[in-house]
């Protein structure tokens, strides 16, 4: 499996949260040699089993599919359209950005001339599709029509890449890394591979899956932001130094015996690791936790700068950390 | 589209009169189930009251040896209201709210303490106008400066009507006004009008049932106002495949709105929610909604705009998950005394609720392909 391409692939389809039929086609594609059972549950959620050749503990493993975006909410007269905000929009970060609905029309998301960075908000921008009537307009956008800040993904200086949507997509490529990885492991139990929907907008869909599938341990993985650019809030966390264990975000704490064995097998094999706390920020995590009768929850993320703006950034090194970490978590978790 | 049934039946106002002048705030909703059991209690349905007091009518609607799927039809009868916090040496109330209420519109109304058998009026009061300084006049009270008056004469008097911890909701009449009496006004159209709904679409179902491959869940779920509690351990325990919510949206249809602020519009029918700040919903079964509605002739139309959020919050994440719908009745001055609806929108939302249910076989056949 080629990383980059892999990502570049997964950034393409634009998924919105309650809206991720797209990128599950692709997920479950790339997935299906790797893994025995394949479903889909009522709220959307992509389920891969692979079972080991033992009787064993149920391992989950989970990264989202969804991305923030944009609803359409109201076409005016002139053809300016009116958006609502799907999860955390960052307003100054997308503004003046270009904007794809799923059928691929073009608009350019905008501020309203008079507003200030401060105010900036869903009341005060709109999309502008280059047309000159409510007509016109509709014959390309619906309401109801979910758009996303365009894909784009390209490699810049040593291993680093930068576009949208990464958060969650290196997420999933994570995951489709570890079940190769897997694929002709030796193990007990199995590995359930969730790929989730609705994170976004609160972590929703993990909730049901992990209710369902009532595993023994979860890993999830998703994105953190870093503290190595101007002005950041303090962090620990660097790009480029490694995948990230996380310790707590504002959703969890996470299991200490996770958290601990992580970092044991990180030293041993030699794998870059850095301890994480997100002061701000919920992850699936919460979610797999809290599910039923609750389960033993951690998390691997890739650290990532400028996250929910128009361009996010990450290091393939610790992409490819984390694919190494999550493997060697699973060969140890169900090895016994 | 088959299962067409006359849909030009005139809404039963005087149940919804019956059920929205009921007392009912959060956690105190026997009254209302009371009221509403006594409207199903000589129907062929199957009911049931939960350990948090929500009401459950089941309608089988499958023949004998069919796996049925389970659609849950759901609408919350608690009201926002009020609850006593402390009683002061004069007599008077301090209060809360229960469930959201805005400042701006409590003080000077009427409100009803008390429980199902005591119940007392009282008053929201603040200070006189020419006792605030010039600040205050300008700015709605904030509750902590807001009182209820029950004319009583001191704490020992009112303690013997209620205590502190008493709730309340407002007091207020059911109105029927403007062309041909097709408005109404009342407290609590929050949502009785959508147990009214369900109750009607019940009456008529068991009158002529059709054969659909469905279990109908009828909902009547308590602490919605609170944080949608109630309907949380409901779903829970029915495990529904789907959920249409039955509800009433805030409008925007008013005069200082600007287009993109308009929610819904009062007289264009039954809003179907895309997303809201609880739940993004199920687009096939949205799809499916609009498109009964077109076929049926029933008015219907989208909610423009992202806010509120209704029992669909709980009911789509519980258990492995559940595909979820909502309709509301588009409804003006929402948790306020004097909530404005129309019979039109009101018997839309009915109507679509009742040929959704008809129809629900296409549905389910579409997704079996």
């Amino acid at each position: 499996m080629n990383l980059y391409t892999t990502i570049k692939s997964l950034c393409q389809v634009p998924a919105v949260s309650g809206r991720e039929d797209a990128v599950r086609n692709v997920i479950s594609e790339k997935i299906a040699p790797f893994v025995q059972e394949i479903r889909t549950d009522a709220l959307g959620n992509l389920i891969a089993i692979k079972r080991g050749t033992r009787e064993g503990e149920r391992l989950l493993l989970c990264a989202h599919m969804d991305e923030i975006g944009f609803l359409v909410t109201v076409i005016e007269e002139d053809g300016r359209v009116r958006i609502a905000p799907v999860g955390g929009i960052r307003w100054t970060a997308v503004a003046n950005s270009i904007v794809a609905s799923e059928k691929g029309t073009l608009g350019v998301l905008v501020a309203e001339a008079d507003a200030k960075p401060a105010d900036y908000g869903a009341a005060n921008f709109y999309v502008d599709l280059g047309v000159k009537s409510r007509r016109e307009a509709e014959r390309r956008v619906a309401i109801g029509d979910f758009l996303v800040c365009r894909p784009e993904l390209v490699k810049l200086a040593g291993k680093r890449i930068a576009g949208r949507p990464l958060d969650d997509r290196v997420g999933c490529a994570v995951l489709l890394g570890i079940a190769e990885e897997m694929a002709n492991a030796e193990f007990s139990g199995e590995i359930v591979y969730v790929f989730s929907v609705q994170e976004e907008v609160g972590c929703r869909g993990a909730l049901p899956a992990a209710f369902a599938l009532k595993p023994d341990f979860a890993l999830c993985f998703d994105v953190t932001a870093t503290g190595d650019v101007p002005g950041a809030t303090a962090m620990a966390c660097k790009l480029g130094d490694g995948a990230a264990v996380k310790i707590k975000d504002s959703s969890v704490i996470c299991h200490t015996g996770v958290v601990d064995t992580l970092c044991r097998l990180a030293k041993e094999k030699g794998i870059a690791h850095q301890r994480e706390i997100l002061l701000r920020g919920g992850t699936d995590t919460s979610s797999m936790q809290l599910a039923g009768g609750g389960t033993r929850a951690g998390a691997l993320s890739i650290p990532t700068r400028y996250i929910h703006s128009g361009t996010e950034m990450c290091d393939l090194g610790d992409v490819e950390a984390c694919i190494k970490l999550g493997a060697a978590f699973v060969a140890f978790t169900l090895g016994k | 589209m088959e299962n067409k049934r006359n849909l030009s039946a005139p809404a039963d106002v005087d149940l919804i009169r019956t059920l929205s002048m009921g007392f009912g705030p959060s956690g105190c909703e026997d009254e209302i189930r009371v009221r509403i059991e006594d409207e199903l209690r000589d129907l062929p349905i199957e009911m049931e009251t939960d350990r948090m007091g929500n009401l459950i009518a089941k309608l089988s609607l499958c023949g004998e040896g069919e796996h049925p799927v389970r659609l849950m039809v759901s609408a919350h009868m608690d009201e926002v209201g009020f609850m006593v916090t402390d009683i002061t040496e004069d007599g008077y109330l301090r209060f809360d709210t229960v469930g959201g209420i805005h400042e701006s519109v409590l003080a000077g109304r009427k409100v009803t303490l008390g429980d199902e058998i005591n119940r007392v009026r009282g008053v929201i009061c603040s200070k006189a106008v020419h006792h605030k300084s010039k600040e205050e006049r300008g700015k709605a009270t904030p509750i902590d400066k807001l009182y209820i008056d029950i004319g009583a004469s001191g704490r020992e008097e009112s303690e013997k009507y209620l205590s502190v911890g008493t709730f309340g909701t407002f007091d207020s009449e059911f109105v029927r006004f403007g062309q041909n009496e097709r408005m109404v006004k009342s407290k609590a159209l929050d949502d009785r009008m959508g147990c009214a709904a369900m109750i009607e679409v019940i009456r008529s179902l068991v009158g002529a049932r059709p054969s659909v491959a469905a279990e109908i869940y009828f909902c009547f779920t308590v602490r919605e106002e609170i944080g949608l509690s109630g309907a949380k351990t409901a779903a829970h325990a029915i495990a529904p495949d789907f959920a249409l919510v039955l509800e009433t949206t805030a409008v925007g249809d008013i005069a200082d709105a600007k287009p993109a602020e308009r929610v819904a519009d009062v007289g264009r029918g039954g809003a179907v929610s895309l997303m809201d700040r609880s739940t993004v919903y199920d687009r096939p079964f949205v799809s499916f909604l609009l498109r009964v509605a077109k076929e049926n002739g029933i008015a219907a139309q989208v909610k423009r705009y992202v806010s509120g959020g209704n029992d669909a919050g709980s009911i789509h994440k519980s258990g492995e998950g559940v595909r979820t719908a909502a309709l509301s009745v588009p409804t003006r001055y929402l948790h306020s005394p004097a909530c404005v609806a129309s019979l039109d929108d009101y018997e839309a939302v009915r109507d679509l609720t009742e040929a959704v249910i008809r129809n629900f076989d296409i549905l389910l056949s579409e997704e079996s392909v």
